[in-house]
């Protein structure tokens, strides 16, 4: 198995099998005014790499993830950028991209067995012999007694076992990109593991790409490639994983000193306030009223996603060259 | 040491799945002092939930006994099992699913207030659900939005203050801000903090993640396979962990540092 290289360089455009461009996502209001829920959004999925997408609740993370595969709730409407497939075509969810929910209640019905839901999900060809295929599945997912499960109701299976399920059925119709928001945000740490190791395998050994979306810094850290971490709406930094260890942005930096401690150590510190509502996104930086480093120039002007290092690129006023800080 | 406020002696659920029978709590037993926070940790199916549906008497199936403020909980009789559940509420693990989708939060909150008599007008009510709604750290401006157009940490804090608003004295929390962003987990930890120490709020905390239980649990219970296999003050047992299962969960634990130097010396993350 091909370890994931923490240096290794970007092989350019080869590997990206979807780009997304400038990406903007409006919001429209019953009196017809457009409000910005994600702007300027500029993402790079590649085969057999898993980039990150983190950020607080509400930044705009799951829109993003649904823009990508056309599946923006009533009211919005990707009306910014563009999504170019590697193959040209534009794919929308189905064979091309899947996704993997936070929450199995969203895609699991209630009323039908976990079989026949996953036999739904299967390409035409592979529906002679589904019950093999779907066996395989729920095997590669982890569970031992795949038969149970098939037969199973939603309902019958723990959080775990479902987000595996789910998992499976992703799976199943063979996506060339997965879309995985917040997969393994319910379960319990060593569930969590296999499934981030399972993650990681499939990448690798179907050239997945993965767009992992965690707001759990640790769980980003073990997986992902590239890292995007969104403030209402926006990028504010981006860069190989290992920017972790000594992010610039003070929001990132915020984020990471909020990580309660194994040895318990040091006071539970959140960042002041919270993130804004549509429409209540302040000028400026928008990260600025609650940034410790604010001045004048953050108030008034947005910065610009400006390139800091090597892969690494930081939209804020005190970050950088021709920075304070 | 005044009497416990919880006492769980043996207690068993049992589901009934297919032809046969699945044991998911095979006789837990533990005590809960009054303005403790007893901490839940084990794998997924280990019985964690079904544990506490099974406190609450939201389960059929349940032998064992279960004794809240010295009463039987489970012989409770109506105008006694009404006054029980609310001062014993659960905040649930799936946020959306507990909300009434076509109730504005606000009126939701309100609505709340009113049928347990905790506020007299209707005036009342909404000032008092916007000020719950800050004090989950949600601006007022909530208060007028439907829940399908909160983001996932949003609709818990509703949740959250939901449970809190009745002034339940016994919560108990399944997984209440896993889906939290830490930003706000820091907050609503530090939230849930201080309602137990100056409200004596006891808490049952189920979770997966070990630093928040080091942070806020005072006794932590580790389940397996639906039986109690460590327990101990929570400071102990996440120091010195000695079942091999409670040094899995420790070591099973996301951490940025660990996973970046484990990544950048070795040659891949997991093998
Ligand atoms: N159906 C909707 N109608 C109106 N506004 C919405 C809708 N869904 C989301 N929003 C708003 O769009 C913004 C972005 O939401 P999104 O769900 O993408 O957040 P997120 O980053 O995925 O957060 P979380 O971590 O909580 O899942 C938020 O301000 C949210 O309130
Ligand atoms: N209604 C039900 N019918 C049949 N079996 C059930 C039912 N609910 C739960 N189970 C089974 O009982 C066991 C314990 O489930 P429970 O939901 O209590 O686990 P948990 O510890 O809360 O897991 P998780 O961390 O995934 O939420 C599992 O094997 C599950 O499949
Ligand atoms: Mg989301
Ligand atoms: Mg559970």
């Amino acid at each position: 198995m091909k370890p994931t290289d923490l240096n290794g360089r970007v092989n350019g455009e080869a590997d990206a099998v979807l780009t997304a461009a400038g990406l903007g996502v409006g919001f429209f209001a019953e009196d017809g005014r457009r409000l910005e829920v994600v702007g300027d959004v500029d993402l790079v999925l590649r085969a057999g790499r898993t980039t990150a997408l983190v950020g607080e609740s509400g930044c705009g993370k799951s829109i993003t993830a649904a823009a990508l595969g056309g599946l923006l709730p009533r009211g919005m409407a990707l009306d910014r950028g563009e999504i170019r497939w590697a193959d040209g075509a534009a794919r929308g969810p189905g064979r091309g991209l899947t996704y993997v929910f936070q929450d199995p209640g969203e895609c699991l019905d209630p009323v039908f067995t976990i079989g026949n839901q996953i036999r739904e999900t299967l390409p035409p060809e592979e529906r002679g012999r589904a019950r093999e295929r779907m066996e395989e599945l729920l095997r590669t997912v982890g569970f031992e007694e795949p038969a149970r499960v098939l037969a199973s109701y939603p309902h019958q299976l723990s959080g775990g076992m479902q987000q595996r399920a789910m998992l499976a059925m992703a799976l199943a119709g063979r996506p060339r990109v997965l879309v995985a928001d917040e997969p393994t945000t319910a379960l319990d740490v060593t569930v969590q593991a296999k499934i981030l190791r399972l993650l990681a395998d499939l990448q690798r050994a179907e050239r997945l790409a993965v767009l992992l979306i965690a707001h759990n810094l640790g769980v980003v850290a073990e997986i992902a490639d590239e890292v995007h971490v969104m403030y209402a709406g926006r990028i504010v930094e981006s860069g190989p994983v290992d920017m972790l260890r000594q992010p610039r942005h003070p929001y990132v930096q915020g984020l990471l000193k909020a990580l309660p401690r194994l040895d318990g150590s040091g006071r539970l510190e959140g960042i002041e306030g919270s993130v804004p509502p549509l429409g209540r996104r302040p000028a400026g930086c928008r990260f600025h009223p609650r940034c410790p480093l604010a001045r004048e120039v953050c108030r008034e002007k947005a910065p610009e996603m400006r390139a800091c290092g090597e892969e690494r690129a930081v939209a804020c006023w005190a970050c950088g060259e021709g920075g304070w800080a | 040491m005044s009497a416990p406020l919880l006492q769980v002696e043996d207690l068993r659920v049992t589901y009934r799945a297919g032809r046969g029978t699945v044991a998911a709590v095979k006789g837990v037993s533990f005590e809960l002092a009054r303005g403790r926070c007893l901490g839940v940790v084990g794998e997924s199916g280990s019985g964690k939930s079904s544990l506490a549906r099974a406190i609450l008497r939201l389960e059929d199936g349940v032998a064992g006994r279960v004794r809240f403020d010295g009463q039987d909980v489970r012989a409770l009789k109506r105008p006694d099992l009404l006054a029980f559940r609310r001062r014993a509420q659960m905040v649930f693990q799936d946020p959306i699913g507990s909300l009434n989708p076509r109730l504005k939060v606000g009126s939701a909150l309100a609505e709340v207030l009113r049928v347990h008599r905790l506020a007299k007008t209707r005036g009342a009510a909404a000032a008092q659900a916007a000020s719950w709604l800050e004090t989950v750290g949600l601006d007022a401006d909530y208060a007028g939005r439907f829940p399908h157009e909160l983001s996932g940490g949003q609709r818990q804090r509703v949740n959250l203050a939901r449970a809190l608003c009745v002034g339940a004295e016994f919560l108990i929390a399944d997984e209440p801000v896993s889906a939290l962003d830490v930003s706000v987990q820091a907050q609503i930890l530090n939230l849930l903090k201080s309602l137990q120490e100056r409200r004596g709020i006891t808490w049952m905390l189920i979770g997966h993640d070990l630093a928040v239980m080091r942070h806020m649990a005072d006794e932590v219970i580790v389940m397996k396979a639906g039986a109690v296999v460590e327990r101990g003050a929570a400071a102990d047992v996440l120091a010195r962990p000695v079942h091999a299962y409670t040094k899995e969960l420790l070591a099973a634990a996301p951490n940025v540092g660990r996973a970046l130097d484990r990544r950048g010396s070795g040659p891949a993350v997991w093998d």
